[in-house]
């Protein structure tokens, strides 16, 4: 028992030192981390995922660096096999790096237990599905409540109540998914995100199974989330979408193809009321 | 003498705050235990739920459980429901009742002939001489046709015995009287008959004070035995009574070779009693020590303790035989379990990704299989009751209770099941990677 901690205590050690080693590297390499004053979410430091399928290894992603700071509207963009879901599946801790690192909130998180990576999926990452996911037979307070509960968060019935407000469902607390819409489902599954208060929400394809005017009211509820503070990564391929979005992060081939800003993110980004100082990429790029 | 060391005193006030900070982790540590709870509970409400939601397929799974538990159940029940009744017929003839008879450890006395191996010499040694004997009677064994008017009765069993007979028995005269001492001493040709032969004679209440033939003799009828009813197939109230001296005269061997019951003074006493009586015989036998006895004493209560043996050997081996069928029910949780996780990937999935850990996966898979086989196991518990309680509605079948041993014994074993078929269902629920689970079709 006392091995086994003084062994976690030397690891956390190391990790700290790991992490402050990466975090003077990424001081020094002239990025933009001095003009943006935004606290960093998400780093990732040379990233690569290989799986091996078959007796063929198959490289999803080679060598990816991003950062995302808080209270960033990314889009993430590209092809069918880009590596798109790669990245998301290890941006949402559901997966981890073959190599390379990556940090959540500055915590090195690429080398976790899976029960470690199991919490911080229950706390700092809310996911949103294409097909929503909801469990049948069961009412939207509960889908709500079912995160908290695995968190073991206390008030878990006022803070769910309190994301189905958010998300203006609230009436329709005691309503199972086979008796809502599309949308709403859809809205259920945001505000199932929502409830333990994560510091990412990440949406994989959330408007995919819905018309464009649903997915219009879909998207500004993101907008509203964003507005009120909240970090939101969408992994769509649908350019009317990612248009919505502030930045733009297109992958091709397991790499990043480009990292730009949207038309939206620049008008938000130059200063008041001169639109010609526009900056031309992102400020993580 | 030492003095007692001085306890030094508390000088230090407790300083304010101190005792709110120390037990400033209470609040979070029982929300915590409330969300522990919950999420248990809830595991228990979503198996309710699941079972609700495919109420034919989980009946049918189950079944091999309902049938096993309801087997189980009243097997057990029946097994003890007979044992009580022949425990409790045991018991009322009395616990300090021993009986006392002839027999050769080497069971050659039929070699020899005319030996006088116990007489009522033996029996009234045995009565005077021991002072933990209180009541003491012989009994002679015999089979006599029967005859009253026209009606004949084959091969009825006759008992020879003194007027001690009825306490020592507890086996009372219902109508008239039982013979007195002065009819035993005279050989006096009387009887009291029990409530089946008077039916069997064709007779009524009317027969006492009339005369029918035992073995063509005449014997005045002095009473009719109160009912005892059937033990173990055997009628007990088709029997004759005589004095045990009339018996001797209808059956000469028989004096020889004379049993004799005793009641002791007390249930405490039986054992001194029995060392006594044996004491007694051994002397009158003029058997040297080291001689094995020839006689042996039949005690009520090592009668009682050998039948608790039985009824325990055979209560487990039908509960064992019948428990295999649990079994059986428990692969059939297993099999649906295995389904019901591949139905249910995507949801485990889900689950993983909004932060559930391995444990928590198979814990839930876990309890559902438990709950599972638990609601079969209760549903068996009330189909063995129903059953025991019709089967005791039946007039010639014993009372049949369902021990509160048998039904906690069901009910854990069908959650035993449970646990252990719905293990490996359960951890291949667990062990599944959230991203595989999320990407099933």
């Amino acid at each position: 028992m006392r091995r086994t901690r003084k062994r976690q205590a030397s690891r956390r050690e190391q990790r700290r030192t790991a992490t402050f080693l990466q975090r003077r590297t990424f001081w020094h390499d002239g990025q933009s981390a001095m003009q943006d004053t935004r606290e960093k979410l998400i780093e990732f430091r040379d990233l690569q995922k290989i799986y091996r399928v078959g007796t063929e290894l198959v490289h999803a992603l080679r060598g990816v660096s991003l950062t995302i700071h808080q209270n960033e509207y990314v889009a993430i963009m590209g092809p069918s096999g880009s590596g798109k879901s790669t990245l998301m599946n290890i941006l949402g801790c559901l997966d981890i790096p073959t190599s390379g690192s990556y940090l959540l909130n500055g915590t090195e998180v690429s080398h976790l237990s899976q029960s470690a990576l199991a919490r911080i999926r229950g706390r700092q990452i809310g996911f949103v599905f294409q097909n929503f996911e909801l469990l049948p037979r069961t009412t939207a307070l509960k889908n709500v409540q079912l995160p908290l509960m695995y968190a073991m968060l206390p008030r878990r019935r006022q803070r769910a109540l309190a994301a189905l407000e958010r998300v203006g469902l609230a009436d329709r607390a005691k309503h199972r998914p086979n008796q809502l819409s599309g949308g709403q489902k859809q809205r259920v599954a945001i505000a199932r995100a929502l409830a333990q208060e994560p510091d990412i929400i990440l949406a994989d394809e959330p408007t995919g199974n819905l018309d464009s005017a649903t997915g219009n009211e879909i998207m500004s509820i993101f907008d509203e989330l964003y507005a009120s503070g909240q970090t939101i990564i969408i992994v769509t391929h649908e350019p009317d979408i990612a248009q919505r979005c502030h930045r733009i992060v297109t992958l091709r081939d397991g790499m990043i193809a480009s990292d730009i800003l949207s038309e939206r993110g620049r008008a938000e980004a130059a200063p008041e009321g001169r639109p010609e100082f526009a900056p031309a990429v992102g400020a993580g790029a | 003498m030492t003095t007692a060391p001085v306890q030094p005193a508390l000088t230090q006030p407790i300083p304010a705050g101190a005792v709110s900070r120390a037990l400033a982790w209470l609040p979070a540590a029982l929300e915590w235990l409330g969300a522990f709870f919950a999420r248990h509970w809830q595991n228990v409400l979503t198996a309710l739920v699941q079972i609700w939601a495919n109420k034919a397929r989980a009946i049918l799974t189950t079944l091999g459980i309902i049938i096993g538990v309801t087997s189980t159940i009243t097997v057990v029940s029946f097994v003890q429901g007979f044992g009580n009744y022949v425990t409790d017929m045991l018991r009322g003839f009395g616990t300090n009742m021993m009986f006392v008879f002839p027999w050769d450890a080497s069971d050659e006395h039929h070699l020899m002939l005319g030996r006088v191996v116990m007489n009522v010499g033996d029996v009234r040694a045995c009565g005077t001489r021991s002072d933990k004997v209180r009541r003491i009677s012989p009994l002679v064994f015999n089979v006599a046709n029967i005859e009253y008017g026209r009606e004949k009765l084959q091969a009825v069993e006759l008992q020879g015995a003194t007027e001690q007979f009825q306490p020592i028995r507890k086996y009372f005269v219902e109508k008239g009287r039982f013979f007195g001492p002065m009819e035993v001493e005279h050989g006096a040709y009387v009887c009291v008959i029990g409530r089946d032969i008077m039916g069997l004679l064709g007779a009524d209440d009317q027969i006492v004070d009339d005369y029918i033939y035992i073995n063509s003799l005449r014997f005045k009828v002095l009473g009719i035995l109160e009912e005892k009813g059937e033990m173990m197939g055997e009628n007990q109230d088709q029997l004759v009574v005589i004095p045990y001296t009339t018996a001797i005269k209808m059956s000469p061997m028989s004096q020889y070779f004379l049993p004799f019951i005793i009641e002791a003074t007390s249930e405490a006493d039986i054992e001194e009693c029995s060392l006594e009586v044996t004491r007694i015989l051994r002397e009158r036998h003029g058997l040297q020590p080291g001689q094995p006895n020839d006689f042996r004493i039949l005690r009520q209560d090592e009668f009682l303790r050998d039948f608790e043996k039985v009824k325990i050997a055979a209560t487990a081996s039908l509960a064992g035989i019948v428990g295999i069928s649990l079994i059986v029910g428990g692969i059939g949780v297993m099999n649906i379990m295995l389904v019901s996780v591949t139905e249910r990937t995507r949801e485990i999935g889900l689950r993983k990704s909004v932060g559930a850990r391995r444990r928590d996966i198979l814990f839930q898979f876990l309890t559902e299989a438990v709950v599972l086989a638990s609601v079969g196991g209760a549903i068996g518990v009330a189909l063995g009751y129903g059953i025991c309680n019709i089967a005791s509605m039946h007039p010639s079948m014993v009372r049949v209770d369902v021990p509160i041993w048998a039904v906690m014994l069901g009910l854990s074993f069908s959650a035993g099941v449970g646990i252990l078929f719905g293990i490996i269902p359960a951890f291949k629920a667990a062990i599944l990677h959230p991203i595989d689970a999320l990407r099933y079709e």
